[in-house]
């Protein structure tokens, strides 16, 4: 990232702090307005409804614009392919300049329109490369489906390194997973690929050398190489050779290895994995590990109601939606009997958190369910932790 | 973890912007010492709850030869017994202002109940068929005991609830029963019943708001209820002979409330009003000219380029929280 940009990333994760710790009350509006002033703002943000509108109408007005001009000059030459190749290549590389002139010179962050053409900017220069590989390269499947893949992530991770979008870094692991599948032995790649990143990506997703942004890209990578270790050892996808499937071997791995060993291994370790995942996550208290470890967890319970038939199908469920609530109830008792309703570092009541995380799981649940998030609940804010009360600047000291 | 915050905090207290009593606590959480497991229980007692009324329907669907349907209506309707009535000793008095919720469980403990009574309701009716030919008049009943029942207990949730069961008994009684004396067909009338359920949602919103009776149930009735209008308008587009009806709603629609929105700061129906215009004038400018390709790619360029420069010049206005 730029140095500029990487400031003021730093002082908007600050900035963000603090809007948080003034919706749970904890600081009041003038102790807001100085923390703002004192980690001053020089982007142009805008909010997440307009955020969306811009990217929308950005990308569709690059995409409107390319068309035209396609049509209107290499139609009347009856292009076969190599003029849209040249243009979605050159127009991508247009796309990267416009980005970085928005993000540096003209300071925009958050802003919709840098975004969209950071992603137009990889769509084109993807479709322009893929259109010289099938067509005048004309390379077999097997080696053109997997030069793609690496060559997206090598973008991808170029463009999340130097801008910032975690869902770029995201990308660019998933398609190296993906591009690793062609290759001889890809799932045992994924599994020590994984194991090797993992604890990297766990110092460089802390690391205070580097701004927020690219420290949610290792977070990124992180959840895509857990999951990918998941499905690497999942009797499901062991047993149906998911990865094994894409080139169509299955002499490595997978079940025509016919090895017997591996498999006890993979049922093992589908019932493993997500119980580590847990204990890392509750030992270190990391988000990504809580949340990877619970959906892989309900993913081997899934498993194990296809491989075993325990009972009919209904009792599975209520039984399990009946435990789940009670496990809710007796976490929720646990952790509010401890010292200032807090256990081992984790407590049930609100804190003034990441809100973009907070957001995502409320629309995540009103998704769902087509419907809004639940009210707070009473007296929500006033948490009254262990490390000391809050009571200055007007602020209630009940906090 | 957050180390920018972590490092912030000590500066802050030290230049006396924060009050030192605060930042332990802000500490611990930006160093990761003190975690909220707040919202990840939030969602675990959701997915039970989903779980608990998806094991109740492959009970009803699977199991009804075996158990009997008094049997089946009965369990279900003492296991929705038990949920509301475990809500109701807990809740705390009614107002029409907001109130704030007892405990964590409380809205899903609500919403459980009110689905398994839902259920219930259906099964008595799809089994001895109380209702005879009006069967659907039983998603009516739903909506409305949903409705009381969000009502009573403050809960957004359930009110979403009544609401699209309200349009869903909409839906269904035109669909099922053909079109009426208005429309000759069925399509048009589903249509038709979406735009008039629409309007009566975003009625009841402006209702709520101006008597000040749980106002802070506006905003659900009224997005869902633009959702519906600007979907059923926008359902016509395609409609020979109509279609230019439609279109030109749409397009007032759209403006009309992309208008009020910008005036009032009211962000997510300000891109709602936005998208259906901009739909609706596409709609009209592509099929009026039939024009040809390159005119088409050059409206999508010319035109999302004007209306950016319109949304940079408008998001400067509104200033929209980040």
């Amino acid at each position: 990232m730029r140095a500029d940009a990487a400031l003021a990333d730093r002082n908007a994760s600050v900035r963000a702090a603090a809007r948080s710790w003034q919706k749970a009350e904890a600081i009041d509006e003038p102790t807001l307005k100085a923390i703002e002033a004192a980690v001053p703002d020089d982007r142009h943000r805008v909010g997440p409804v307009f955020r969306v509108l811009l990217f929308l109408f950005s990308v569709l007005a690059i995409s409107g614009g390319f068309g035209f001009v396609l049509l209107l000059v290499l139609e009347p030459l009856k292009d076969e392919g190599w003029g849209f190749a040249v243009m979605a290549i050159l127009t991508g590389i247009a796309l990267t300049v416009l980005t970085e002139l928005q993000i540096g010179r003209l300071k925009r962050s958050q802003g919709g329109t840098e975004a969209a053409t950071s992603f137009a900017a990889l769509g084109f220069l993807m479709g322009g490369v893929a259109w010289f590989v099938f067509d005048p390269l004309d390379l077999p499947d097997d080696r053109a489906i997997p030069a793609l893949l690496l060559l997206a992530a090598v973008l991808l991770a170029a463009a999340a390194w130097r801008w910032g979008y975690p869902l770029y870094a995201g990308l660019a692991a998933a398609s190296l997973l993906a591009a690793l599948t062609y290759v001889p032995g890809g799932r045992l790649l994924w599994i020590v690929l994984a194991l090797l990143a993992a604890p990297f990506l766990m110092r460089r997703s802390d690391s205070e050398r580097l701004p927020p942004a690219l420290r949610h890209c290792f977070t990124a990578v992180l959840i895509v190489a857990l999951i990918g270790l998941y499905l690497a050892v999942h009797l499901g996808s062991f047993d149906l050779g998911a990865i094994e499937l894409v080139r169509r071997s299955f002499r490595d791995l997978g079940p025509a290895s016919k090895i017997g060993t591996l498999r006890w291994l993979s049922i093992a370790a589908t019932a493993l994995v997500p119980v580590v995942y847990l204990a890392i996550g509750i030992r270190t208290r990391r988000y990504p590990f809580l949340i990877v470890g619970l959906g892989t967890a309900i993913a081997s319970l899934f498993t194990l109601r296809i491989y075993v038939h325990l009972a009919p199908l209904w009792v599975v469920l209520t039984l399990s939606g009946a435990a789940l609530i009670a496990v809710v109830f007796a976490l929720r008792r646990y952790l509010d009997s401890g010292p200032a309703k807090e256990r081992g570092g984790f407590t049930a009541e609100p804190l003034f958190e990441d809100l973009a995380r907070q957001r995502l799981l409320e629309v995540g649940v009103a998704v769902a369910s087509f419907s809004p998030d639940a009210r707070t609940v009473r007296d929500e804010p006033k948490f009254a932790g262990g490390g000391g009360e809050f009571g200055g600047g007007g602020s209630s000291s009940e906090f | 973890m957050n180390p920018d915050v972590a490092n912030a905090i000590p500066k802050l207290v030290e230049s006396g912007i924060l009050p030192p009593e605060n930042a332990p606590l802000l500490l611990r959480v930006a160093r990761r010492e003190l975690v909220s497991v707040h919202w990840e229980l939030r969602m675990l007692l959701y997915a039970g709850v989903l779980l608990l009324t998806g094991g109740v329907g492959v009970l009803v669907a699977e199991n009804l030869d075996r158990i009997g349907p008094v049997a089946i209506a009965a369990g279900i309707g003492l296991a929705a017994a038990a949920a509301l009535l475990w809500v109701w000793r807990i809740s705390p008095p009614f107002s029409w202002r907001e109130v704030k919720s007892p405990n964590l469980a409380f809205d899903y403990m609500l919403l459980l109940g009110v689905l398994l009574a839902a259920a219930d309701l259906a099964y008595v009716e799809v089994q001895f068929t109380a209702l005879g030919a009006h069967w659907t008049w039983h998603l009516l009943i739903v909506a409305v005991l949903t409705a009381l029942a969000a009502f009573r207990f403050d809960s957004r949730v359930v009110f979403s609830l009544a609401l699209t069961t309200f349009a869903a008994w909409r839906g269904v009684s035109v669909a099922w029963f053909g079109p009426g004396l208005l429309w000759d067909r069925a399509e048009s009338a589903v249509r038709w019943s979406s735009i008039a359920c629409g309007v009566l949602f975003v009625v009841l919103g402006f209702l709520l708001k101006r008597m000040d009776r749980k106002a802070h149930f506006e905003p659900l009735a009224t997005h869902l209820g633009w959702l519906l209008i600007f979907g059923g308008l926008a359902s016509g587009l395609g409609e020979a002979g109509f279609w230019l009806f439609y279109a030109l709603g749409l397009l007032l629609g759209g403006a009309a409330l992309a208008a009020g929105a910008y005036r009032f700061r009211r962000f997510p129906l300000f891109a709602f009003g936005v998208v259906a215009g901009y739909v609706a004038l596409t709609r009209l400018v592509l099929e009026l000219g039939e024009l040809a390709q390159i005119f088409g790619c050059f409206w999508f360029f010319g035109s999302a380029i004007l209306l950016l420069f319109g949304l940079i010049v408008a998001q400067r206005r509104m200033r929209e929280p980040l």
